[in-house]
């Protein structure tokens, strides 16, 4: 995690130098040795230093990339902590994760589907791996393109296809779509809304509610780099830091929000850099590496159920379709996707697992036999399953006592004690009377 | 002697309830050391801790984000907005992360959204305002007004305890210019029921807040010129007490909605159209709207006095529509 250094004077892993504070000021508030350095630690096993930005020529305005693409494929950074029974798991996850987008875009072919499909290919090992990392008391809130850590957090493909083609017995009965869906009860996992950034207080919500329960527990949730650009990304890291909450967010710097490249939301060079404004530890990883991602987000879950804080993680990786299915991602230059195709998550942790022998080819070949034929089960459930009775619609508006609500994780701490309920100020110190 | 204030009767219906329920806690800015910039929390991190009275960054998403969170682990949350002005900063978390969840995927919502709103105070375009409308379009939520200080203790207690969120307006103006005994017992007043707060014949003039005041003066004017006024106290604006409203209609066949939010898109034009679908047949006269202006809230005292509804627009109305 970030290290606060005066003395320092590596550079980092990535070979980028430490940042550096405006030395005079420094200075000038008493800081004897003139300048502050911090680090933010970079898993990668290579970096990705290119640029997008828009060029006007005759044939109108497109976005163009320069920049170094001809790096050779990293390999997969060998895990520290996980088995090869858990980096089997993590592989299974993501192949079920792409392949249950592969089934609903042909759903949606087939007028399936009620409304768009967002699909988060080239990001499977970033949603899988750092939902693997959680315990069952911790909370997770996905984004859109988590559909991945929904299924490892105990949802079924069913349920997801289910939610795309609006049908009553999805997780929401109908009333909502896509990966927007949750399960306060029992598997922790929070709904996201449309809006981005919302969930970030809302988790660091979750820990509080846990703290004053007496529990520390990791509360995780993403955001993507055009996501990031919100005022309540700010409000709500802000908030998990100055009360020290297990927050762990995961910016999935995927370098388009929508149509626009991340060069036109920050001018950062690395969006983990920003954790250093917040006062809280940073990291950066390689977004399509499963192994990167659950190390990294295992300690900060470690950090948040210690009670230490929370922690922002910067996985980077490349959204490899566009926004939604109707989106084509023209405006996307060729040669980014050439790049980002040959570091695919799935094929590289494959090739990581075989090359151990941790895998053989014919379990490899009967585990997407598996996958697939628990697919079809699903796919055929969820197409012959019910449309919604139309009557339902103006039900569950409000709870009515359809719910107990009661303390998840025990009885919160009653309180000091102290004080005797009357108030102690006069009149005269109140605003606006 | 009438003891408790308006302010005090919150106060004390959020101390009862955390002393009651240890799932209750307070956040909000300076609501702490500093007890909240009106002292609604004076004394509670004495008796509660830090840990149940939470100050927070000056961040209006940040609070109802975390309190919608706290309240997925089981807890009842109260937030505290320092003015209600402000709760724009934080209309998307309530309207649709808070007001949808129960109907999209079940999760309950129990938090209170709560703080000081409307004007007579001369606070200014951003210190005086009545946001309550915003709310009332958005399905999910509860919004409550009290008017008197046994309605405050009781309908925070109901606020509370609702599984539901409710967004809280406390009328500034009333905080400390109105008192009353309130009973020794824990009581609750129900959230989405109306008060006939007097007994009239002649015409119903339906209100909330701190107009509900103004109502009543106007009544005791008009009854010395033999005008009977039946004031009905909506007390909740949403759900509205569709029942309550009909029968007074259906008793007086004359009404008038006043409020001091402005008009256009005020709670009136909702009343009105009720009426017109529960009790037109009982009209005998047209239903009349007194409202503040549709400007914003004027910082000067003449001009904040313009803009507001006053004792006299209720009585020349009330003469106005008895003779139809």
């Amino acid at each position: 995690m970030a290290k606060k250094s005066s003395t320092s004077k590596k550079a980092g892993a990535n070979g980028r130098r430490p940042l550096k504070s405006a030395p005079k000021s420094a200075a000038r508030n008493g800081n004897l040795s003139g300048e502050r350095r911090y680090t933010i630690p970079d898993y990668r096993l290579e970096s990705f230093d290119c640029a997008v930005r828009q060029v006007a020529s005759d044939d109108g305005v497109r976005y163009e990339v320069t920049g170094d693409l001809s790096a050779p494929v990293p390999p997969i950074r060998e895990s520290k902590s996980l088995s090869p029974r858990q980096c089997l798991e993590i592989y299974r996850w993501m192949l079920l994760n792409r392949k249950m987008e592969q089934a609903l875009e042909n759903l949606y072919k087939q007028g399936k589907v009620v409304g768009g499909v967002y699909f988060g290919l080239g990001q499977e090992a970033c949603s899988c791996a750092s939902a693997y990392a959680l315990c069952p008391e911790d909370w997770l809130a996905p984004m859109i393109r988590n559909q991945g850590s929904l299924l490892v957090r105990g949802f079924s493909a069913r349920d997801v296809m289910m939610q795309y083609m609006a049908k009553a017995g999805s997780p929401t009965f109908g009333k909502d779509a896509s990966s927007h869906f949750g399960d306060q009860q029992k598997r922790n996992v929070c709904a996201p809304i449309s809006t981005l950034g919302d969930l970030i207080p809302v988790m660091a919500g979750v820990a509080l509610g846990a703290r004053l329960q007496g529990r520390n527990i990791a509360a995780l949730t993403y955001i993507g780099d055009g996501g990031q650009s919100t005022g309540v990304t700010y409000e709500g890291l802000n908030f998990a830091a100055v009360q020290k909450l297990g927050l762990v967010l995961i910016v999935e710097n995927n370098l388009w929000g929508y149509s626009t490249p991340s060069d036109m939301q920050f001018r950062v060079k690395d969006l983990a850099e920003r954790a250093i404004a917040y006062g809280i530890p940073g990291a950066i990883v390689d977004g399509t590496d499963a192994c990167q991602v659950y190390d990294v987000v295992h300690d900060a879950c470690e950090r948040a159920r210690r009670g230490e804080g929370p922690t922002l993680i910067e996985a980077k990786m490349m959204r490899m379709k566009g926004h939604a299915i109707h989106d084509a991602a023209e405006y996307v230059p060729k040669p980014l996707f050439e790049y980002w195709r040959k570091r695919d998550p799935i094929a590289r942790l494959e090739k990581f697992l075989l090359e151990r022998k941790w895998l053989t080819a014919k379990q490899n070949e009967e585990l997407i036999a598996g996958v697939d034929g628990e697919l079809e089960a699903d796919r055929e459930f969820a197409v012959n399953s019910p449309m919604p009775d139309p009557e339902k619609t103006p039900q569950n508006v409000y709870c009515d006592g359809c719910h107990e609500i009661k303390p998840k994780y025990g009885v919160p701490k009653a309180g000091s004690g102290k004080g005797s309920g009357k108030p102690k100020q006069g009149e005269a110190a109140v605003h606006l009377r | 002697m009438a003891s408790t204030s308006y302010l005090e009767g919150i106060r004390q219906g959020i101390w009862e309830e955390m002393e009651r329920d240890p799932s209750v806690f307070c956040l909000g800015e300076d609501i702490g050391i500093y007890g909240g910039a009106f002292k609604v929390t004076d004394g509670f991190i004495e008796r509660f801790g830090p840990e149940r009275v939470v100050d927070t960054p000056i961040a209006e998403s940040a609070i109802v984000g975390a309190a919608f969170g706290a309240s997925l682990t089981g807890l009842r949350p109260v937030a505290e907005f320092q003015f209600m002005d402000f709760i724009g900063c934080a209309f998307n978390q309530i309207t649709n992360m808070l007001a949808k969840a129960h109907y999209r995927w079940g999760a309950p919502a129990p938090v209170v959204i709560r703080g000081p709103s409307g004007g007579g105070v001369h606070g200014g375009p951003f210190h005086s305002q009545n946001p309550e409308m915003y709310f009332v379009h958005t399905p999910g939520l509860k919004v409550v007004c009290p008017g008197t200080a046994y309605d405050a203790k009781g309908l925070i207690k109901s606020a509370i305890r609702d599984n539901n969120p409710v967004i809280f307006f406390e009328h500034k103006f009333l905080y400390r210019r109105i008192k009353e005994d309130l009973p020794a017992e824990d009581y609750t007043v129900p959230i989405g029921k109306a008060r006939v707060a007097r007994q009239g014949r002649d015409l119903s003039i339906i209100t909330y807040a701190a107009m509900l005041h103004v109502a009543l003066e106007a009544a005791e004017i008009l009854a010395k010129e033999g005008i009977e006024l039946e004031v009905v106290d909506l007390r909740t604006l949403l759900p509205l007490d569709r029942e309550a409203i009909a029968t007074t209609v259906r008793h007086t066949n004359k009404v008038i909605i006043l409020h001091e939010d402005t008009r256009t898109g005020g709670i009136a034009g909702e009343v009105a159209a009720l009426i017109n679908e529960e009790a037109f047949d009982d009209l005998d006269g047209p239903i009349v709207r007194i409202t503040s202006r549709d400007t914003p809230v004027p910082f000067s005292p003449p001009l904040e006095d313009y803009f507001l509804p006053k004792v006299a627009d209720v009585i020349r109305e009330a003469r106005r529509l008895k003779s139809y």
